[in-house]
């Protein structure tokens, strides 16, 4: 027994409570008593609304709490939170008075998994990738070692477009920038990126390459280089991708997809063109190269001329010595036929002043001057 | 004019084929002569081109 029931206490004019007011009071009573706090829970029941608004509950063995995430609070997070998960939810307890009901305005959300939600969605994200093999390191393919039209896929007045467009007039100025105007961080950003990549596969741009990228931020700033969506956008660009996200420490999904990753816009413009000092210099080697080719032919074929000229030579020195000795036999048979022969056998040959043969006696009367040649010369001599 | 790598692609080809194999006097001589040309061209689109920014599209379908 008790005190006796009370049936007045607390009741309004009328005699009851209205519902509207029972639900008033168990509010303020409730957020007065209940401060925002950190509840830790199970997610079972998601369902996001298409205000954008996330509707779920959160349990545990014993009971559960309906909760509600707004837009605006959700917005930041990488993902829905997978049913199942067990998260830390930052909330303000409340009741919500036209249905009555008790729940939780959840302000923030974290997997209680290492790394919390954004690492949860990742993970997924790049199992999902490389279950479809735009991972593989095979696929990576080769960027033109010189590029002739490079599209840059970031926002048009980030400091990511200026740096590269600086770094490509320096190094290789005879490459065109095709800016393509993407949103790259905020809400939109995701389809914005996406809509540019798919762009580049129309054709009519004509590219060689593609950078993607933007300057450095948040983590959550860099979310839409997480999505999954742009990951494959990125993978499906039929040209060479630079990913350039500006971020040294993090890789975003499109870093691992894309065929290259750079840490900073400036990185990417370095590594997607040569150094026009670097060609003009190679040229020069080609040029020498060119020059000695064509002397080194034109070498082989003097050095040619010159065996041949040898062999001529060698030749005519053959031919030469064959008539001397030809010659030296046929002087000694002349030698044999000479008179100076006979001569040196004795013999002699007179001769008038004139230089005639004296061959006989009525050739020579008394006193008679005349020239005698002997073996080894002449002497003047007179008929007695 | 043709693009900058082919260029230098068929200028490299023409210098191995000079280096290395055994040409007429003639036919060598016109390659040089085509690979002087090619070089000089190659040389002058390097020097002479500007780097530019073509902002060939505009921003998103979204219009944001």
């Amino acid at each position: 027994m008790g005190a006796p029931l009370d049936l007045f206490a607390a009741a309004s004019s009328e005699g009851a409570w209205t519902v509207s007011e029972v639900t008033r009071r168990a509010r303020a009573v409730i957020e007065a008593g209940l401060p925002p706090l950190w509840v830790r829970g199970e997610v079972t029941g998601f369902k996001a609304w298409r205000s954008g608004h996330w509707y779920f509950s959160l349990r545990d063995k014993f009971s559960q709490i309906r909760c509600v995430m707004f837009r605006d609070d959700n917005r930041r997070l990488p993902s829905p939170p997978p049913e199942g998960t067990e998260v830390f939810a930052f909330a303000r307890p409340g009741v919500y008075e036209a249905k009555g009901e008790f729940s939780l305005t959840v302000k923030e959300l974290l997997s209680t998994e290492q790394g919390g939600l954004w690492k949860l969605a990742f993970e997924k994200a790049k199992a999902a990738l490389l279950k479809d093999g735009l991972l593989d390191p095979a696929r990576k393919r080769r960027l033109p070692p010189f590029p002739r039209r490079i599209a840059v896929v970031t926002s048009p007045d980030g400091a990511a477009l200026r740096d590269i467009e600086a770094i490509i007039t320096r190094r290789w100025p005879i490459a065109e920038l095709v800016l393509v105007a993407a949103k790259v961080q905020g809400e939109g950003a995701e389809a914005s990126v996406c809509a540019a990549l798919a762009r580049l596969g129309k054709g009519k741009l004509d590219v060689d390459l593609a950078i993607v990228g933007r300057g450095g931020g948040s983590a959550e700033d860099l979310w839409t280089f997480n999505s999954e969506r742009v990951a494959r956008a990125v993978a499906a660009v039929p040209v060479p991708v630079i990913s350039a996200v500006g971020h040294e420490t993090d890789v975003t999904l499109c870093d691992l997809v894309a065929d290259l990753r750079a840490a900073t816009p400036s990185a990417a413009a370095e590594a997607a063109t040569p150094d026009r000092v670097d060609v003009l210099a190679f040229l020069g080697q080609l040029g020498e190269r060119l020059a000695r080719g064509l002397s080194q032919r034109a070498q082989r074929t003097v050095d040619r001329l010159d065996r041949t000229g040898d062999r001529l030579a060698g030749a005519m020195q053959f031919r030469l010595e064959q008539s001397r000795a030809l010659l030296t036999a046929h002087s000694a048979r002349l030698d044999a036929l000479s008179p100076l022969k006979v001569l040196a056998r004795g013999y002699a040959v007179a001769r008038d002043e004139k230089g005639r043969v004296l061959k006989q006696v009525k050739q020579l009367p008394a006193g008679r001057d005349f020239k005698l040649r002997v073996t080894d010369g002449e002497v003047d001599a007179r008929v007695r | 004019m043709p693009e900058f790598g082919e260029q230098l692609e068929r200028l490299e080809a023409i210098v191995r084929k000079l280096e290395a194999e055994e040409l007429d006097l003639d036919e060598a001589l016109k390659l040089f002569e085509e690979g002087i040309e090619r070089l000089r061209a190659a040389r002058e689109q390097l020097t002479q081109a500007e780097g530019k920014v073509k902002k060939a599209l505009k921003g998103d379908s979204s219009g944001r």
